[in-house]
């Protein structure tokens, strides 16, 4: 007990460290930044240990850092299609996979398909290294996937899209306007649904469908009129003049990125081995697009009304996913072969301790990152709306 | 100077395709000021342009809406017509009818702060702002609450504090009460009364039921058929507007002068009138017996409860309807007068009981075209039943599902509302005019049964007036009406008997007058200012003075 | 208001199908991105046909990863470029309530032997409301629903991308009217559920089957051998579930195609899009809206890109 008041002491005593005692919500960038560094070890391996350790690390970030809204609880719908994922390169490896391996497993009849089907020979032997090999290549999408899924439930898209750039400001408003109507649109179904009875109408089925969508149809878009006048009525799309200059200044440095951007991307793909030019050029193409998106952002004066802030517990999540990253690459620069599942010959996967490290100090954001604001955390206003 | 001056302003719409102008303006040489911290209300009937001046007022007209404005508009010496909306929303506010359609984001807070985020204020006063707003409109405790979970008068409230936090000059209502129910118009009003008094905003305010606003206001604009206008003191215009409330028609009916805005003031002056021989209290039996309530058996419930998973709607209610009456049930928001109706109809949810129309049959047995047939509901939003593209189509769609002969639904409408183009679209036609529609559509197999769910929402008086000779004319056809609204004019007028319903049980049912005028919270304006006399309605009034 | 667009409605109603509203503007430069932008999607998605050997991608999880994460890089230029100068605001609302309708429609049809519920409605609008609103509804629709739903993967951007593409394809469409239209359209919606699906089997191929069957793509080999593969693939896992996205747009099309369009274009009348330059135009000597105010861009007109070079 007094080992667990300890800890409870020195975790405290780092969160004023950091200088955030409150409950709140780290900002979402953070958390896709963390997750996506996540995803990025796990496309970097298929040792399925290393795996299993970056499921387990999700897991625990998310259990412990997630909010109450209904996104939250999103996490075990990207395990049931990680599951999915590794159940179809099974099958996909018994049917038509390239069998190989000395273990075997059990014996299927060979079936050959004609030549227009490119002479594919479905069945054969399964060996337990072939069979492996496919379940290790499945969890390896599978965690990729649950890392993707962990952003979802860490990081409230709403507030996600509140941090969308400037000059996105109009994408940005239109899909606000799309969460917070969509639901509005499920009630007037159910009200029309209702109606359709009135009249004495009881068709189901796609001509049913018509006597529904078309009441809501105009409902929705007549909402649209109003909500684009009480929109510009209250200053929506404000925006300061531009001079024709500046214009230049930013169509030039967008689409002088936006080629940039192109030749790295195709000089990536085309060659062989880490092209050292392609990458820089990537980079640079979508540094200087950036900069006109900066650019032409700057003519929309808004601000934001409670912003998320980007502080110290924003870069520490941000940082431990990097680091995580960060050893997985030292680990392939130094002792390669720990991170793949040795399958010839069969062999125990080994644990590199140095990306283990890495995956320790992503589990970090669980522990010093402030607690999120949930009904039970924020400030009463009222007890009937608790 | 004046805050807001309009100087020979004329409106033409043009045409949305080709760009030519129409022939007649909207509205025509509008010469009008309004003084800093007035309330104006707004009056006129539907369609006559009254829209458009408060467009106007929020360069809507014509930068949102096309058209073409001559004259000046200057609103705190800016010209409207060299400022777009969103340049103004520091010294105009708008809030339509419908709130929920106008919110961008979905919680109280932020729907507050988005004006202001839009301006690009700094946090710090946009928190100020957020708080000062939530106290001035009563709705601190709603602060994190999800609009669409607020009751309309709450909707309404933030949709006028989203605008009040740009701090305008100038707010424009264009019908901020015509879809609440009684409690929540009142709380919008308080609010507004509120923001005149404290703070000395400027309001514009339209809106149909004049009773509501006209003790607030400091003067009045009527807009006219052919697009002039008018702008004086209430009292000059009430004299001999158009449109006026109850309450008016009293006072010109009993020639008082100056005619009276509330119910104080005519009480008052009513001392000075000598009234007829209402006064004596042996009358009083003969008039409120009304007209007789029995007749055969038109639906009957026993024992009707209605249970949403926890929610108890309709408590056992045990009632019976006749043919040839006209039953008006009345009762706050969501004490189940709704659920009681779909209940009887057979298309919503019961729990247990019994329903039986005049033949002894259960309409929910029925199957749907043929239990339309035996009741049928129009229900609160009507618009839902419309899906054709012409009023044509929905006619002839429903002689065919009604099997009735062609036509039948067509001629309903047109001895309804005369003169509606065949050729409309449902979606373009007045409030009024689509009530008309459904109604005719509803009723064109000719149902021994009629139940209309808050049929006056957004009506004026004209389409109500109408409204009540068609649902007398059903009536006295032989037909049950079942209505059930707020509106206790509307009530007053139609009903021959009321039901008042609480927490899902009648809690009180008897002939109109002696449920209408005994109660507080149910009694017409004329009620009001004649009691203890028994007259509700100004056509009453009228009669006994005749007769 | 009402009163005045009944009238206008009840007139063009009679005068058959109008114009294209061309809600969101395109400027040249937003064509010349949308140009550019779609050929890094295309080559996003066509990787495995022309991929050497032995580059940093040739990896079934670290190529499309990174293509995903470098997508929406690209995709954001794009939707910045589109939305320069600002949109008409109305065009911002009416994106979000058509987005909130896709979203609401998807998941319907999810599950489903390809019953996909979205695209009619995105074809619908991009035909109504022009190409560049085609283009960016096809993007939002997506991001949207995905949002909503919690359904962000990493084959979002994938998704995005090839669903703009069919937003502005139907915006695209030539000039028709009456059946031949509706003909117009259903053909297009087949075509192009089949087309989003083989797309988006490119975007999975490498990604579901690995490089260890007989299905997978070979880096360097002919790009004939790679396709006759890819076609086995589609054919043997998904071509079912395109055929059933195909016949849903053409079905839903047909059925309630006429009456969304004529709803669509009901709503364009009545919000007066584009009608506000016109009076401007049709009265020069009267002060009407926008004039008098030069130095502040005009978003609510349209071809924004002549009025400010």
């Amino acid at each position: 007990m007094a080992g667990v008041a300890a800890t409870h002491r020195n975790l405290s005593a780092l969160h004023r460290a950091l200088g955030e005692t409150l409950p709140r919500a780290v900002h979402p960038g953070a958390w896709w930044g963390w997750a996506l560094s996540l995803a990025v070890v796990a496309s970097l391996t298929t040792n399925p240990l290393i795996h299993l350790l970056l499921i387990a690390v999700l897991t625990l970030v998310v259990t412990a850092r997630r909010g109450d809204s209904p996104f939250a609880r999103a996490l075990r719908y990207y395990v049931f299609l990680g599951v999915f994922v590794i159940a179809v390169r099974v099958v996909l490896h018994v049917l038509v996979g390239l069998k190989f391996g000395s273990v075997e497993l059990i014996r299927l009849p060979t079936i050959d398909l004609p030549s227009w089907a490119a002479g594919i020979v479905l069945g054969g032997t399964i060996y337990l290294e072939g069979l492996l090999r496919a379940v290790a290549e499945g969890l390896r999408l599978a965690t990729i996937i649950i890392c993707v899924g962990a952003a979802n439930a860490l990081a409230n898209p709403k507030r996600l899209l509140r941090a969308f750039p400037a000059a996105l400001h109009d994408i940005g408003t239109a899909l606000v306007v799309a969460v917070s109507v969509a639901p509005q649109l499920a009630e007037s179904v159910v009200r029309v649904m209702r109606a359709r009875r009135l009249r004495g109408d009881h068709r189901t089925g796609l001509r049913g469908l018509k006597h529904i969508a078309i009441p809501v149809l105009h409902d929705t878009l007549e909402r649209s009129i109003h909500l684009a006048a009480s929109m510009d009525s209250r200053g929506y799309g404000r925006r300061d003049a531009s001079d024709p200059r500046s214009e230049r200044v930013t169509t030039a440095l967008t689409f002088a990125g936006l080629i940039l951007a192109m030749l790295g991307l195709y000089g990536v793909f085309v060659t062989v081995g880490f092209s050292l030019w392609s990458w820089p050029l990537l980079a640079a193409g979508l540094a200087l697009s950036y900069a006109g998106l900066r650019r032409a952002g700057r003519a929309v004066r808004r601000t934001a009304y409670r912003p998320d802030p980007w502080r110290a517990p924003e870069w520490l999540t941000l940082g431990c996913g990097l680091v995580a990253v960060a050893a997985i690459l030292l680990t392939r620069r130094l002792s390669p072969e720990g991170l793949i599942l040795p399958l010839e010959p069969l062999g125990w996967p080994a644990l590199p301790l140095l990306t283990l490290a890495g995956l320790l100090v992503a589990t970090v954001p669980a522990f010093l990152t402030p607690e999120p604001r949930t009904s039970r955390t924020a400030p009463r206003t009222r007890e009937a709306f608790v | 100077m004046s805050l807001v001056e309009l100087r020979d302003v004329t409106v033409t719409y043009g045409d949305a395709i080709s760009g030519e102008l129409a022939a007649t303006p909207t509205l025509r040489d509008v010469n009008l000021g309004i003084e800093e911290g007035e309330l104006v209300l707004v009056i006129g009937p539907t369609g006559s342009g009254k829209s458009t001046l408060l467009g106007l007022l929020g360069a809507q007209v014509p930068h949102f809406t096309g058209g073409q404005v001559d004259g000046t508009v200057l609103v705190d010496g800016r010209d409207l017509r060299e400022h777009r909306p969103r340049d103004l929303s520091d010294i105009v506010g708008v809030v339509g009818q419908n709130p929920l359609a106008g919110f961008v984001t979905d919680t109280v807070e932020e729907e507050l702060a988005y004006a202001m985020e839009q301006m690009g204020l700094p946090p710090a006063v946009m928190r100020k702002r957020v708080e000062e707003t939530l106290d001035l409109l009563g709705i601190a405790e709603l602060r994190h609450a999800n609009l669409r979970d607020l009751s309309g008068g709450q909707q309404q409230r933030v949709a006028i504090g989203s605008v009040l936090t740009a701090h305008p000059r100038l707010l424009v209502l264009d019908e901020p009460t015509s879809a609440l129910d009684p409690t929540g118009a009142e709380d919008v009003l308080a609010a507004i009364s509120r923001l005149v008094h404290d703070l000395g905003v400027t309001v514009v305010v339209a809106e149909h039921r004049i009773e509501r606003v006209i003790h607030l206001a400091d003067s009045i604009i009527e807009v006219t058929g052919d697009g002039t206008v008018r702008h004086d003191d209430p009292a000059r215009i009430m004299a001999d507007a158009a449109i006026a409330p109850p309450i008016v028609h009293l006072s010109r009916l009993l020639g008082l002068d100056p005619v009276p805005l509330s119910i104080r003031d005519a009480r008052r002056a009513m001392r000075r009138v000598p009234l007829p021989a209402h006064a004596s209290v042996a009358d009083r039996g003969a008039v409120l017996a009304g007209p007789s309530v029995t007749g055969p058996r038109a639906i009957e419930a026993k024992g009707l409860i209605v249970r949403y998973g926890e929610v108890t709607a309709v408590s056992d209610v045990s009632v019976r309807f006749e043919a040839g009456t006209v039953s008006v049930i009345m009762g706050r928001n969501g004490s189940g007068k709704s659920s009681l109706l779909w209940a009887l109809q057979g298309s919503g949810v019961r729990t247990s009981g019994d329903v039986r129309t005049g033949d002894g049959t259960d309409p929910a047995d029925l199957p749907p075209p043929e239990r339309r047939r035996a009741v049928t509901l129009v229900p609160q939003s009507a618009g839902d039943l419309l899906y054709l593209e012409t009023v044509d189509q929905e006619c002839a769609q429903s002689d065919e599902e009604s099997g009735a002969a062609p036509g039948t639904c067509a001629a309903l409408l047109e001895q309804m509302v005369p003169g509606i183009d065949p050729q409309t679209h449902p979606r373009d036609l007045s409030e009024g005019q689509r009530l008309a529609l459904v109604l005719a559509v509803q009723l064109t197999g000719e149902p021994p049964v009629v139940m209309l769910d808050e049929p006056t929402r957004g009506l004026d008086y004209a389409a109500k007036d109408s409204l009540r000779a068609e649902v007398r004319r059903m009536a006295a056809a032989g037909q049950c009406v079942i209505i059930s609204t707020h509106d206790v004019e509307f009530a007053a007028g139609v009903a021959d008997r009321v039901l008042v319903m609480a927490e899902g049980e009648i809690v009180a049912d008897g002939p109109r007058h002696e449920i209408l005028v005994s109660s507080p919270a149910f009694a017409p304006q004329v009620g009001k200012i004649l009691a203890p006399a028994p007259w509700l309605t100004v056509d009453e009034v009228r009669e006994a003075l005749d007769g | 208001m009402a009163e005045v667009s009944t009238m206008a409605g009840r007139r063009a109603s009679r005068r058959g199908a109008p114009a294209p509203a061309r809600l969101v503007p395109v400027s040249a430069r937003a064509t010349v991105s949308i140009l550019l932008v779609s050929a890094v999607g295309a080559a996003s998605f066509l990787w495995p046909l022309f991929i050497a050997p032995g580059s940093t991608l040739d990896d079934v999880a670290t190529a499309p990863l990174i293509l995903a994460a470098l997508l929406p890089l690209f995709l954001v230029v794009v939707l910045a470029e589109i939305s320069r100068g600002g949109f008409d605001v109305k065009a911002i609302a009416m994106l979000g309530v058509l987005t909130a309708v896709g979203a609401v429609l998807r998941p319907l049809g999810a599950g489903t032997a390809g019953l996909e519920t979205v695209f009619f409605l995105l074809i619908l609008a991009g035909r109504v409301y022009g190409p560049g609103f085609g283009f960016v509804l096809g993007a939002t629709t997506l991001l949207g629903s995905a949002l909503l739903t919690g359904g962000v993967g990493p084959w979002l951007p994938f998704q995005i991308m090839a669903s703009a593409w069919v937003g502005l394809g139907a915006g695209l469409l030539p000039r028709a009217r009456g059946k031949v239209e509706v003909a117009l359209l259903v053909a297009y919606g087949v075509l192009a559920g089949v087309l989003y699906g083989i797309t988006m089997n490119f975007s999975f191929w490498p990604f579901i089957v690995g490089l260890d069957n007989q299905l997978s793509y070979i880096a360097g080999a002919p790009v004939l051998e790679n396709l006759h593969r890819f076609v086995v693939y589609t054919v043997t896992t998904s071509l079912g579930w395109d055929i059933g996205r195909a016949l849903t747009n053409g079905v839903a099309i047909v059925l309630i195609g006429p009456a969304v369009l004529s709803a669509l274009r009901r709503i364009a009348r009545r919000a007066a899009f584009g009608q506000v330059s016109a009076a401007d135009r049709a009265s020069p000597n009267h002060a009407a809206a926008g004039r008098g105010a030069p130095d502040r861009p005009a978003p609510d007109r349209t071809g924004d890109h002549d009025y400010r070079q």
